[in-house]
């Protein structure tokens, strides 16, 4: 993660579109369960991001539900594999997309972990189910590999083609020295890896709309509660149970 | 060269029935003699694949005009299984069964009975056993590539076959009796789940292990109409540790046709078995039916995946055969199944109590 780079980007955005507030990426607390870097605003205060909140692929599976392209969700279906994340890394995002996308709190879930792995069932209080399956134990190098799918009455949907198992590129190279692919996706923040500019794009946002920090710090002190909640059913043997509103 | 076994076809009511005319025909180790009809319905589709074998509509009509029958495969709806078992243990003919013999314990425990006493093959039809993609997992496996395995996740989907086969959505005649899902659910048991035993047999297989405990929860029905559950997650834990999550569900949709053919799927892959498995030194993620290729014509004009290859009824059938014929014990038998029914049984409980339960 280069922030220097990060941050020059960011000052770009904010002289080329409105922006309210001011501020800096800063690297998120060690340890901190979710995204690696947070926002540091120019009032003094720290806003946890969740930049996949602002990934063009979520964003488009959320106007599907929203516009009603897809009609009676059912069941979330996620995967997230990685090599040298932790499971709390990887659940807490997946938690958040079971919200974003399924629209509805959780309401239970209950976790089976082993070693680097866990398989989460989650309940929202509309009723939807959501699996979530979580890896950290890809080998080192590898890179990420995840799923999101929504299954409704009408229609399904997801951000991997059908008859496929792993994420597609843009571009593939088969050089003399070997295979390589790219997927750019953002030609503003070109030159960014993709995680890099998801950093910057959510950073961006919440100087442009500053009620998102309030949001979003809620939002994650949320996650960061019920990921280490879900993730103990797994020692306890029993479903987490949430109220609605909690 | 050893005659051919004289073989029969019961019942022709389960989604699986047209998937051994081919085998049966062409397999030089059997001999196709005759089929028996479950009603006049299911005769009439019969008539539709033009198979050349007479079919009646009675077991009894037909054992007595094929005394010779040796071996039969009863293809009929869950609840019919023991009697039909029972009728061709009678006669010491072998049975080839469907996937789910029966969830009912107590009749599971009349078919070993009957079985073990007349001396049969009761063969269990687990066609994954013997599709090829599986093989190779199984000996990556075996082979060490992803050293110890710590997590399994897989899918069983498919669409519901219940408008074609009406059976699979009546939960007596699918699950055996009529039991709510939970207090407060309008649904019974015998749906998505029943359809799918495939991923709770391969982890055995696969781990060697049984099951320690499941999870299971419903969502809301694709199908509002279905009086059964069609969507279903469950996760649990083997004995030997191994994490796992499968999702069983009918959550490809489909047009309702009475006979299933071109165009019966709506979403574009009909249905879909793969495994990731997560091991201490790796993953492997497996498709056992792709990949495959892809028309958009006839008769929807739909983007749709044209499966490949099928061709698990091979090695299936000739197990079969070379049991009766060297009087071995099939590898998936009564007994070995047992464990993987117990187990669904467990997820029903689970989903009743809200709570994960033990099956061992």
């Amino acid at each position: 993660m280069r922030l220097k780079k990060m941050n020059n980007a960011l000052q770009m955005l904010c002289g080329k579109y409105p922006a309210k507030a001011e501020g800096v990426l800063v690297k998120n607390t060690a340890g901190a369960m979710g995204a690696p870097a947070a926002l540091a605003m120019a009032d003094g205060k720290t806003v946890k991001l969740l930049p996949w909140r602002r990934e063009r692929r979520f964003v488009e599976l959320k106007n599907l539900v929203d516009n009603r392209t897809l009609d009676g969700v059912s069941t979330l279906r996620f995967a997230s594999m990685a090599s040298g994340r932790t499971l709390s890394a990887l659940l807490y995002r997946e938690l958040d997309l079971c919200e974003f996308l399924g629209e509805s709190g959780i309401m239970s879930g209950f976790a089976v972990c082993n070693g680097k792995t866990a398989n989460v069932i989650v309940k929202l209080h509309d009723g939807k189910s959501c699996s979530v399956e979580c890896s950290g134990a890809l080998p080192a190098g590898t890179e990420p590999i995840d799923r999101h799918e929504i299954i409704a009455r009408r229609g399904v949907a997801c951000d991997r083609a059908v008859d496929t198992q792993v994420p597609q590129a843009s571009i593939y190279v088969f050089a003399q020295d070997g295979e390589s692919r790219f997927t750019d996706g953002d030609s503003e923040l070109f030159g960014f890896d993709h995680d890099e500019a998801l950093l910057i794009r959510a950073a961006f946002a919440v100087l442009a709309e500053p009620p998102l920090a309030e949001l979003w710090n809620v939002l994650d002190a949320r996650l960061v509660k019920r990921t280490a909640e879900i993730l103990a059913t797994d020692k306890s043997g029993k479903p987490v149970l949430y109220k609605e509103g909690e | 060269m050893m005659k051919p076994v004289k073989i029969a076809m019961m019942a022709l009511t389960h989604g699986h029935t047209r998937k051994y005319y081919q085998t049966l025909r062409e397999n030089a180790k059997l001999d196709w003699v005759a089929s028996c009809a479950a009603d006049a319905e299911a005769k009439a589709v019969y008539a539709l694949y033009e198979t050349k074998v007479p079919c009646y509509l009675s077991a009894e009509e037909m054992f007595k005009q094929h005394p010779d029958i040796q071996a039969v495969v009863i293809a009929s709806a869950n609840d019919q299984h023991l009697r039909d078992m029972t009728l061709c243990a009678e006669r010491g003919v072998h049975i080839l069964s469907m996937k789910i013999p029966t969830f009912v314990p107590e009749e599971y425990d009349d078919m070993i009975k009957v079985v073990d006493k007349a001396g049969i093959v009761c063969q269990i039809e687990l066609e994954m056993h013997y599709n090829p993609v599986v093989m190779r997992l199984r000996k990556l496996m075996a082979d060490g590539v992803i050293g110890k395995v710590l997590s399994l996740q897989a899918t069983n989907i498919t669409l519901s076959p219940a408008w074609a086969f009406p059976w699979q959505g009546v939960p007596e005649a699918s699950y055996g009796r009529r039991v709510p899902l939970r207090r407060g659910d309008h649904r019974f048991r015998g749906g998505a789940l029943c359809d799918h035993p495939h991923v709770f047999d391969l982890i055995r297989w696969l781990t060697g292990a049984d099951f320690a405990y499941v999870y299971s929860e419903v969502a809301p029905n694709l199908r509002p109409d279905l009086e059964v559950e069609d969507m279903i997650l469950v996760n649990g834990k083997m004995t030997d540790g191994t994490a796992f999550l499968f999702d069983p569900s009918w959550s490809r949709m489909e047009e309702r046709l009475k006979v299933p053919g071109p165009g019966w799927e709506v979403f574009p892959k009909r249905m879909e078995v793969n495994l990731s498995i997560i091991g201490e030194k790796g993953t492997i993620m497996c498709d056992c039916f792709g990949p495959n290729i892809y028309h958009n014509g006839a008769p929807n004009d739909r983007y749709t995946v044209q499966y490949t290859y099928f061709d698990e009824w091979i090695g299936l059938i000739d197990e079969f055969v070379a049991c009766i014929r060297e009087h071995k014990t099939p590898k998936i038998n009564l007994q070995w199944h047992r464990q993987t029914i117990d187990c669904m049984n467990a997820c029903y409980r689970s989903i009743d109590a809200s709570a994960p339960v033990k099956v061992c």
